[in-house]
């Protein structure tokens, strides 16, 4: 094993999802198993890359991760106790960064701390500490309307933590950033993931490289084809590849290495047809 | 070898707010103001509010102007109004009679603004909305065919006129503000449910807390509307008196300077009504409005 690293529990476990919208089967037999990481020396969470063109059921499989909806048939649990997944069992991240306009910064993650179950000076030390972790020390007292893209994304996410969730789902959080931007958005996971033994980060997007620069590891999302090459409706996990094993992930200059560069190239030769 | 990605940091105008300076600050056009008055004429141009009381000024004199030029001779003209309302004031009790109305006022719309919250924010459980759809068509009714209902539930006099205004705010109210509710985009329900937020709390959060801005908004709209109105209730239940019983009257005798005076002290009154629920709406909510081009 490369770097040590070990798995052990499973962390998140998706058996037989079957779900359909309008009759239309959207998911088709999800099987998906994300097991805890362990690397000797380091605090390290993790990071999974789900991937996946557009309009291909990532929006689909996302809810249900998150607990908005339900599948059809199927089960997803989460932990290593095995829990049946559910609203705020898992912290999301919508791709509009979404915070109560209503609250100023420092009144967002206070009233996720109280669903957390923090008060009094615990729900104020946490919330301070966590401002202070995301660079965002002098813009508690403003509002979401005052902040930048970064900004509130940086906010969105500080918030799920206040309540405390061990899984953390980011919905397309490359989406409509520039590549410096992106790499920004892209280190900050890592070093979020990196300072937390307990976080797993889910990236739910269809941007390869960005994906495959943040994660250790990445799943591709899509269709089965008949003999005639056409799309069986009903997307499944077709493919996983584990970045660790391959030693592409946790270094300097990844993205220039012939093997990085050639994954890439693989992954978006399959794209087109999933 | 040194990671071709990580760059230096970008500049300064890239990402807003990056530096820790306010986001808005960066490309926000709304915060550039133009003193050139030739931009009065152009879309989308923010001025500088030296430049707009300019223009305000010069609308107001070339109004007061076409008033004074005004080819209706029988129309009365600024100094006429200014000597009747001085009149109305200090013989004709005009100050008491602004004082009932406004009571009037002001009792209907807290009683409307009651009702009115409570229905649409009960839209939020399903069983309620057939009722609220029913309470919105009350608009294309009219409050007269309601005055002998009203007089027997309610009673005559201050009852009466207290209800039917309290009827005719609401049926808009209720279904301005039902629409607001009806337009809470998914995500921001979905958002509060992640964050382990039970039903009730999403509605505390989202529906009531997360609209309070656009609910004095609508306030404010209905607010302007249940003044105008409130002449017309007066006219229909003279008991008690009022602005509106006092227009009526003076129109009858075709005395146009005291109609004209007395509607200028209505618009004085509906545009301080206005101001002030505007100032509560920015005391109470000052995030409302930061993300717009004209502030």
């Amino acid at each position: 094993m490369i770097n040590g690293v070990t798995y052990s529990d499973t962390l998140l476990k998706l058996s037989g999802v079957n779900k359909s919208l309008g009759g239309e089967p959207i998911l088709r037999n999800v099987d998906w198993e994300i097991k805890d990481l362990h690397r000797p020396g380091f605090t390290q969470g993790q990071v999974v890359g789900l991937l996946g063109p557009s309009g291909v059921g990532k929006t689909t499989l996302f809810r249900l991760l998150a607990g908005l909806d339900q599948p059809d048939s199927g089960t997803i649990l989460v932990e290593k106790e095995g829990i049946p997944v559910q609203r705020g069992t898992v912290g999301v991240v919508a791709q509009d960064y979404p915070l109560f306009a209503h609250r100023t910064v420092l009144g967002n993650l206070q009233v996720a701390g109280r669903q957390g179950g923090l008060g009094g000076t615990e729900l104020r030390d946490r919330a301070q500490s966590l401002l202070t972790r995301f660079g965002m020390t002098d813009h508690g007292a403003k509002y979401p309307a005052q902040l930048s893209g970064g900004q509130r994304q940086r906010v969105a996410i500080a918030q799920q933590f206040m309540c405390g969730e061990h899984f953390l789902l980011m919905d397309e959080p490359f989406s409509g950033l520039d590549m410096l931007a992106s790499q920004r958005v892209s280190s900050f996971i890592q070093e979020m993931a990196q300072s937390d033994e307990l976080k797993t980060f889910i990236l739910v997007t269809h941007d390869i490289a960005a994906a495959l620069q943040v994660a250790d590891s990445v799943v591709l999302l899509g269709r089965d084809r008949d003999a005639a090459g056409n799309a069986i409706p009903g997307a499944r996990i077709q493919a996983s590849y584990n970045l660790v094993e391959r030693d592409l992930c946790w270094r300097d200059g990844i993205t220039t290495t012939p093997e990085f560069l050639k994954l890439l190239q693989e992954i978006r030769e399959i794209f087109p047809r999933l | 070898m040194a990671d071709t990605l990580k760059t230096d940091p970008p500049p300064k105008a890239l990402v807003a707010g990056a530096d820790g300076s306010a986001a808005l600050s960066v490309g926000d056009r709304g915060a550039r103001k133009h003193g050139n008055i030739w931009d009065a004429f152009l879309p989308n141009r923010i001025l500088s509010p030296a430049t707009m009381q300019v223009i305000v000024w010069t609308e107001v004199a070339l109004a007061l102007l076409l008033w004074i030029r005004s080819p209706f001779k029988v129309l009365p003209r600024p100094i006429e109004v200014l000597h009747a309302l001085q009149g109305l004031w200090l013989t004709q009790g005009l100050g008491p009679e602004l004082m009932t109305s406004v009571r009037l006022n002001l009792e209907a719309l807290a009683w409307s603004s009651v009702i009115s919250l409570g229905l649409a924010y009960l839209t939020v459980v399903p069983v309620f909305r057939p009722l609220v759809a029913a309470v919105s068509k009350g608009r294309f009714l009219s409050i007269v065919g309601f005055t002998f209902v009203f007089t027997l539930i309610f009673g005559g006099g201050h009852p009466l006129k207290t209800s039917l205004l309290v009827f005719a705010i609401t049926v808009f109210y209720v279904t301005s503000m039902a629409a607001v509710i009806a337009a809470i985009p998914k995500g921001e329900f979905d958002h509060a449910r992640t964050l382990r937020m039970s039903e009730w709390r999403t509605v505390w959060e989202v529906v009531i807390l997360g609209t309070a801005d656009r609910a004095f908004e609508v306030l404010r709209q209905n607010a302007a509307m249940g003044w105008m109105m409130l002449t017309m209730v007066e006219g229909i239940v003279r008991s008690e008196g009022g602005v509106g019983s006092m227009l009526l009257g003076e129109s009858k005798h075709f005395l146009l300077p005291e109609v004209f005076a007395i509607q200028v002290v209505i618009l004085v009154v509906g545009l301080l009504q206005d101001f002030l629920i505007g100032l509560a709406r920015r005391l109470a909510c000052p995030y409302a409005d930061l993300a717009l081009e004209r502030k």
